[in-house]
């Protein structure tokens, strides 16, 4: 049972930090390969908050959470907007200077000490015995509702509403979507902010549950394997993606050996490229080489 | 006409600025650094190079030693070994250093080393794991260290400690990083429990870093460990203790203390989490402890006053070395001065360090344990300083 819970909240965790992916590269076709950072700036805005601004932890996620949005929003018209109609190759070299000075901002704001954002929240993170051998903890509990709700609010906004179905006219057709009066900057823009935002606020729970030091965009990375298993431009595919590398880590750890999980998400990439390069659910199509 | 002239004066002070070297920096003790101020392991290096800074900016301020001031030249090489290889070069042949100080992941000591050899500069390791190469009786002559933990000779107090305290039969699990250091430290401490009498029931080994620690706690926890002991970076020993305890494990842990135990002893006020080391904690607030605190809050670091002790000790070695380095000096002068090193570390650590031509690690090293006391409500020490023979 505990290997099941164990499962669920590293899936829960992956399925946060792999929607920014997914849906940064449905809208435009670019590879964040900052994302990582931008989940780690999460855990620094709500650290930062919750020092200097409110002690109590539902205002301090809030505003760390506007403050995560808007970062993607002014990523986007600052840099990546001028990227639009570049070569792919080229916007996911910026990105990758993009993570390079972010985290030469993050050492240089906070140093590269080990911070703990729920001491200064009033929070603590018990554990809860759910059934007889399995124990969660409560960053644990958050994780999973908190990927649940982002993925049905995204599945109904993008499914039901104007600007979801919008923003799934511009990743399928850009120059149609954009013939048709729709403004493509601002679209982008919107999967900028968003995917801000789900990775911030997957940084800001794990700030929460493990602690929080510059070193922790490598999960953002570590959780790549992720979005390539489910499909890179599938938001459906994120979630039976996170599960299977998630429960190949854990599977690894008790019954190869701990160091085998460091490897295991790379070997389950590697037999879906073989079998299936597009994933499970993604689109496939002559898939461009970076 | 006039823009040539001036281009050319231009060039000129230019070319005059490269060659004429500042008057300070002839007359001054020159020491080359080549740290992790930035990327990985600068929390620990980081509050090296803070110490290192606050310490000689007062030792500058009283005069300087032998009448010269010390200039500390200090680059930072992020933990990349190409950084490290190309700082050491620089050192070394542009600002001819005395000494090269290495306060950065153990990827990086073989470049630095090799230009060490290749110009005959000693190193000084602060704050870094020590290289083989410092301990006796082989020691490379130009390969020291400061820094407080010690391969093989950590384990062997530990277990013995965890053996005293235990007072019963002990299942112990054991916990390292997936970096060789640490996963060769406690591959030892597993053969050393063999025969110690200790059941070492399950070992860990977590990639750094992981999402989730929970697993590998978990494993510990099902195989009945009623001890653990951990030799890896502090985030990896203290992330798995919270794991373990989140899953309701009531055993005993013991770490190695890092520069952040003692604040972290008191974020987490766990009377079951034992940490040891070979620097004093700030809570025995000493007078060298009272010191480094009014220091770092004139001098402003950055880094919490309870995390300079590592940086400050290296500091005091350095300043006797270069005290016994007679004027004017050169890389064999300093190095003759640190194979008869003996300084008073002034309560930081248990004992002075001293260092002789065949052991460039410490001729006797001493260990504390501390663990929160939730009746008395603050760090107490467990176990006293304990001497270990370094042979």
């Amino acid at each position: 049972m505990q290997l099941i819970m164990n499962t669920v909240v590293l899936a829960s965790l992956y399925c946060l930090i792999c929607c920014g992916y997914v849906l940064i590269y449905r809208a435009s076709r670019v590879l964040n390969l900052a994302h990582g950072e931008l989940m780690t700036i999460g855990g620094y805005f709500l650290f930062t908050v919750t020092i200097n601004l409110f002690a109590g932890p539902i205002p301090s996620f809030l505003l760390a959470c506007i403050f995560s949005l808007t970062l993607g929003f002014i990523i986007y018209f600052f840099l990546m907007r001028f990227m639009t109609g570049e070569s792919v190759f080229a916007a996911v070299l910026v990105t990758v200077a993009l993570g390079i000075l972010l985290r030469g901002l993050m050492t240089s704001i906070w140093t590269s000490q080990l911070w703990h954002p729920l001491q200064h929240l009033g929070m603590e993170n018990s554990s809860h015995r759910l059934m007889e051998e399995a124990v969660i903890s409560t960053f644990g509990i958050i994780k999973i509702l908190g990927a649940a709700f982002l993925y049905l609010v995204l599945f109904f906004c993008l499914k039901f509403t104007r600007w979801g179905l919008r923003m799934r006219a511009v990743g399928e057709n850009p120059l149609l979507a954009s013939r048709r009066g729709i403004k493509l900057h601002k679209y982008y823009a919107f999967s900028w902010g968003i995917a801000a935002f789900s990775g911030g606020f997957a940084g800001m729970i794990q700030a929460c549950d493990s602690g929080l030091d510059p070193g922790m965009f490598v999960i953002g990375l570590k959780a790549f394997p992720v979005v390539l298993v489910g499909g890179l431009d599938s938001l459906v595919g994120v979630i039976p993606g996170a599960f299977i590398v998630a429960l190949a880590e854990i599977l690894a750890i008790n019954y190869i050996s701990p160091q085998a999980s460091e490897s295991a998400p790379f070997i389950v990439l590697l037999a879906m490229l073989l079998i299936r390069p597009w994933g499970l659910f993604g689109t496939k199509e002559e898939l461009e080489r970076v | 006409m006039l823009r040539k002239t001036l281009l050319g004066m231009g060039l000129l002070f230019f070319i005059m600025a490269l060659l004429l070297r500042p008057a300070f920096a002839q007359d001054a003790y020159l020491v080359g650094c080549s740290m992790a101020v930035t990327g990985p392991g600068a929390e620990i290096y980081g509050p090296v190079k803070d110490a290192l800074d606050i310490y000689f900016k007062e030792v500058n301020a009283r005069g300087g030693i032998n009448g010269h001031p010390v200039k500390l030249i200090i680059e930072d090489n992020a933990a990349q070994p190409s950084k490290a290889a190309a700082d050491a070069k620089k050192l070394v042949t542009q600002d001819k250093v005395l000494l090269l100080i290495n306060a950065s992941l153990s990827s990086t000591y073989a470049p630095m080393v090799q230009v060490a050899q290749q110009f005959k500069v000693p190193i000084f390791f602060a704050g870094g794991v020590c290289p083989d190469e410092v301990y006796p009786p082989k020691t490379d002559p130009y390969q020291y260290c400061s820094t407080a933990f010690g391969a093989k000779y950590d384990s062997r107090f530990a277990l013995s400690f965890i053996k005293e305290e235990a007072k019963g039969p002990v299942k112990l699990g054991l916990v390292a990083m997936n970096i060789p250091i640490s996963r060769g430290e406690i591959d030892f401490a597993e053969e050393l429990s063999k025969t110690m009498g200790i059941e070492a029931v399950d070992k860990e080994v977590t990639p750094p870093p992981t999402p989730d620690y929970t697993p590998f706690a978990a494993k510990i926890k099902s195989a009945g460990a009623n001890w653990a002991y951990a030799w890896a970076p502090w985030g990896c020993e203290v992330r798995v203790f919270e794991a373990l305890r989140k899953l309701g494990w009531e055993g005993k842990y013991l770490a190695y203390a890092h520069i952040n135990a003692e604040d972290e002893l008191r974020r987490l006020k766990d009377d079951g989490f034992y940490v040891f080391g070979t620097n004093a904690f700030f809570a025995d607030n000493s007078e060298i402890h009272k010191k480094i605190k009014a220091a770092s809050e004139r001098e402003k670091s950055i880094f919490p006053y309870t995390q300079l002790a590592e940086g400050w000790i290296a500091a005091t070695v350095l300043e006797e070395i270069l005290k016994k380095t007679p004027w004017p000096p050169d890389p064999e002068k300093v190095r003759s001065a640190m194979n008869q090193l003996k300084v008073d570390i002034k309560g930081l650590k248990g004992g002075p360090l001293a260092w002789t031509m065949d052991n460039h690690y410490r001729t006797a090293t001493y260990y504390r344990v501390y663990k929160w006391d939730s009746k008395k409500n603050g760090i107490v020490i467990v176990k006293d300083w304990t001497r270990l023979e370094v042979k």
